[in-house]
């Protein structure tokens, strides 16, 4: 049964995301006095790529074609790991629903996604890919570092159980140093979701696509999916551990749940619509200094006992 | 087991003795040792949990004793599982160096490498250890000396003096220790009544002689300089299995010591830094052999971190987080064997087929070399613990013990605890860009320097027969992460026996797989759905933005870490040079990085050292006159002193 929910999570995440997307984007397009695109835009550009025919650098090799299917699989497994339909009574999945597990499939993203900029031998595409990794370095640390004071709060890194424990009030905002980690975790998954100022691995215009530029096709398409469904899956991270909204029946708490994902995805037009664009350097360090300093400060209160 | 290491020793000799014929000698040296360590691996496994005693027989000066309990059988059996896929791998590598040395002494040290790491293991003496321990390291620096070159002997040098200060420290530990105990035999040393003070410096006597010797960091100067030397079949062997003997002396004498909270508190610290600066020098190299090297001192400090947690469990007496501490740690050191090793034969394959360790001369190796770059691909994946594989089984397990030990009260254990995992997540996130590039630039791409994959083809059957076979243990440790656990949970039991281990809230690896499996799934419904176009992609040049495409258009590895370099400034030391002369001319471009601990911790001693020694040179003048008022003087010196002190 909890797979029957867990794919029901993933296909209706898949189904959605593009309707989220599309509005964002019509609500960007709103706020720089255009028309803009319909709020199914997303929807239609996939199925156009699906359509379309492809073609592939002649230095590409196996790591380009099996690359959006793993960028694919990894982005599926970090959304599966967030216990929304499941983990409320104990589940065979939440062996599988696990802080690092997640953390860890957004490493075989992030490796995955540098390996095939590698593989085109694009010269954007290295760049780009080197970019993804730095970026990675930056925020690592401070996802970590919110997450450590929730995991030793909390004393497990079990998700389900994390969550639980959230929801029936034991743990929580009660905590000084649960909702500073809040803050600096917010703003460090929005930084994963690779989103303006810190769509730092397309960066300029002249890097279109950066990775992905070699990528078309189905390929193209697959790979879109794949990092919708990352920044819900980041986005969400955020929302089931800080703010669990979870009902004993599984489709409401998996509606709630897409709706409050879809809503911070929207919203954060407010973030990048009006956010400056940095060059990596002083960008990540900029900003990101700030995202440390917080997560440092309720790292400090965790340690003082507080 | 004394036929095991009987059989090594003949093995030994035998190969030595065809020293004629050094074809005939290296098909004898190694494909004996595949035999006898199969038989190895198996007999060891077998025996696991059994303890065996061996007294070397004969009129010896003594009469030392061979001991083995089940974490030294645990021990043995990753030699010799070890040195089993190296051996097989040697069988055919080993020609490489038909030139360079004679392949009779190769495969003669090899063996008596080997068996020096197994005695080690089991002797039971503090003078059959020393001896030894010091075997081992001397035949390890011949093993580096079969590829003599440039700069050859300073790198042996380097090695043998770090070695040397390691084997002092470890000596006088040793000393006190059997002092205190009143025995040499390891096995009365338990229950020393010794103060605090004594045992935090016999602890720290004991991190700095087998630390060094395992490359923690500040003594970590010698691994890219030793195993980029080595045959990679040695390096594999010495990064592999060797600092894993001194990992296991240093539990098993670290034991001993009465234990307090501060042991497990050094570990930690030790640890975090160790798998910083190892992974940011990894990252940095451009030399994939140094890269690899320099995360043998990364993953040696996930260890230390995972002996950290068990060490303050056992200092504050809570056996769940020292058992699951050891366990952690036990695990890695069976995987970083494993992937390490298979790193160091992967890298064989690429330098006998490239003739470089310059990543910016690589690049395109797959379409070469398409199963050594699978299995390097599976490898990389493992060391950057990418779920489902075995690394990220066992540093889940390190995670898991630094948040059980950062839950308890107090602000010194949870500092260090935090400290650790932030130290951790950091060395992951740089080794997966590290490792992309290792992998990325070698075998992905177009070469830059079309002349080095010229000549790459396959390597044979042999070789890859055993990097297959570990690849897939690479795998398969991942997948039953939890039955292995339990294995080594029923070796490390008997050190603790009021522990019981309890896999409440552990992962399950294989339904990890089942959802990312049946995840896979989806994108073939969604092409199928919606009739996706499914037609050959055409063949094109990558994309320039209009400009005619050129290879050298691709990142290069230093541009690659660029940003990051920036980033760790304050951290690092590196020059680069352009140098332009003319317009039609090509630019020419230089980029060193420098070891800044080499620079600011271990040059200015040897240069002290050097000036001290010219200054002393001036005793040594060849007149034998002035040598025997020396002995005068020193005669009188000791007279006087006996007089009044003793």
């Amino acid at each position: 049964m909890d797979f029957f929910y867990i794919s029901l999570q993933l296909i209706s995440a898949i189904i959605v995301a593009p309707l989220f997307d599309g509005i964002a984007r019509k609500l960007r397009a709103k706020f720089q006095s255009r028309i803009g695109p319909s709020i199914f835009q997303t929807y239609y550009d996939i199925y156009k790529l699906l359509k379309r025919g492809r073609t592939k650098s002649h230095s590409t090799s196996y790591i380009y074609q099996i690359s959006p299917y793993v960028l694919f699989i990894s982005a599926a497994g970090m959304f599966c790991a967030l216990p929304v339909t499941y983990g409320i009574n104990s589940s065979v999945l939440s062996q599988f629903s696990d802080i690092f597990v997640l953390l860890y499939l957004g490493a075989l993203f992030r490796f995955i996604f540098i390996v095939a900029g590698i593989d085109t031998s694009n010269p954007y595409a290295g760049v780009s890919a080197s970019r993804e990794g730095t970026v990675g370095f930056y925020t690592e640390e401070v996802a970590v570092i919110c997450l450590i004071v929730v995991m030793m709060g909390a004393g497990s890194t079990n998700l389900p159980f994390i969550t639980n424990l959230i929801q029936h009030g034991l743990y929580g905002y009660a905590v000084p140093s649960f909702s500073i980690a809040a803050t600096a975790f917010l703003w460090v998954m929005y930084v994963e979701t690779g989103r303006k100022p810190y769509d730092l691995a397309e960066a300029e215009q002249e890097l279109q696509e950066g990775v992905l530029g070699e990528f078309c096709g189905k390929d193209f398409a697959l790979i879109d999916i794949a990092i919708l469904l990352k920044q819900f899956a980041v986005l969400g991270f955020f929302l089931v551990i800080f703010i669990p909204w979870r009902f004993e029946n599984p489709i409401l708490s998996l509606l709630v749940f897409l709706a409050e994902v879809g809503f911070l995805y929207v919203m954060a037009v407010f973030i990048d619509n009006f956010g400056p664009r940095f060059t990596i350097n002083k960008g990540m360090k900029r900003t990101m200094l700030f995202a440390l300093a917080i997560s440092c400060t309720s790292l400090v209160l965790y340690i003082m006992g507080i | 087991m004394q036929t095991i290491y009987f059989l090594y020793l003949i093995t030994s000799l035998l190969s030595i003795v065809f020293y004629k014929k050094p074809l005939f000698a290296q098909k004898i040296g190694f494909g004996l040792a595949t035999l006898i360590s199969l038989y190895a691996t198996i007999f060891f496994f077998s025996h696991l949990h059994e303890t065996l005693v061996w007294q070397l027989p004969g009129n010896f000066i003594s009469a030392p004793l061979f001991k083995l309990d089940s974490l030294g059988m645990f021990f043995s059996f990753l030699v010799s599982l070890i040195a089993f896929a190296v051996s097989l791998f040697s069988f055919d590598y080993a020609r490489f160096y038909e030139k360079k040395a004679n392949l009779a002494v190769f495969a003669s040290l090899f063996n008596a490498f080997i068996l020096s790491m197994l005695l080690v293991i089991s002797s039971d003496n503090v003078f059959s250890f020393m001896l030894l321990w010091e075997v081992m390291t001397l035949i390890s620096a011949l093993l580096i000396l079969i590829n003599d070159g440039k700069g050859a002997s300073k790198n042996v040098m380097i090695y043998l003096g770090i070695a040397q200060i390691g084997a002092f420290c470890l000596m006088i530990a040793l000393l006190v220790m059997a002092s205190f105990a009143g025995s040499f035999e390891f096995s009365k040393f338990a229950q020393m009544d010794i103060s605090f003070s004594m045992s935090i410096s016999l602890f720290i006597l004991l991190l700095i002689g087998l630390g060094s010797k395992a490359g923690m960091f500040p003594f970590h100067v010698w691994l890219p300089l030793a195993y980029c030397q080595c045959p990679s079949n040695a390096s594999a062997l010495m990064s592999g299995v060797m600092i894993k003997v001194a990992l296991f002396a240093f539990i098993k004498f670290s034991l001993f010591l009465p234990q307090s909270v501060q042991f497990g508190y050094i570990l930690l610290f030790m640890g975090a830094l160790s798998c910083v600066f190892g992974i940011i020098y990894a990252l940095i190299s451009n030399d994939y052999k140094a890269s690899i090297a320099y995360s043998s001192c990364e993953n040696v400090g996930i260890i230390f971190l995972g002996l950290g947690g068990a060490f303050y469990g056992l200092g504050t007496n809570s056996p769940a987080i020292a058992l699951l501490g050891f366990i952690a740690s036990l695990f890695h050191i069976l995987n970083h064997a494993v992937f390490k090793s298979l790193l160091f034969m992967l890298s064989g394959n690429i330098f006998t087929a490239t003739k470089t360790r310059d990543m910016d001369a690589l690049g395109g190796l797959h379409k070469k070399m398409p199963i050594t770059s699978i299995i390097f691909f599976i490898t990389v994946l493992s060391i950057c613990a990418i779920p489902p594989l075995n690394g990220f089984a066992s540093e889940w397990t390190i995670y898991k013990t630094m948040v059980m030990g950062g839950i308890n009260e107090g602000i010194a254990s949870r500092f260090f605890f935090t400290l650790s995992i932030i130290a951790l997540s950091i060395t992951g996130a740089m080794a997966i860009m590290a490792f992309s590039k290792v992998y990325g630039s070698v075998f992905l791409g177009i070469a830059r320097d079309a002349k080095s994959i010229e000549e790459a083809k396959e390597v044979s059957a042999t070789r890859l027969l055993p990097l297959g076979l570990l690849a897939s243990l690479c795998v398969g440790i991942g997948i039953f992460m939890n039955d292995v656990i339990k294995m080594i949970s029923n070796i490390v039991l008997p050190l603790m026996p009021e522990a019981t281990l309890s896999t409440h809230g552990f992962i399950s690896m294989p339904i990890i797989i089942l959802v990312m499996l049946s995840c896979g799934l989806i994108p073939f419904v969604l092409f199928y759905i919606f009739k996706a176009n499914n037609k050959e992609a055409r063949i094109t040049d990558p994309w320039a933005c209009g400009f005619i495409y050129n290879k050298n258009m691709q990142i290069g590895s230093n541009a690659f870490t660029g940003d990051i370099k920036k980033a760790l400034s304050f951290l690092l030391r590196y020059e680069s040079e352009v140098k332009i002369d003319g317009y039609f001319s090509k630019a020419v471009y230089t980029h060193k990085t420098h070891d800044l601990f080499w620079e600011k911790l271990y040059e200015p001693v040897i240069r002290y050292i050097m000036i001290g020694a010219d200054k002393i040179g001036v005793f040594q003048n060849g007149r034998t006159n002035l040598y025997a008022g020396y002995i005068l003087v020193y005669l009188c010196l000791i007279l006087i002193f006996g007089y009044y002190y003793l």
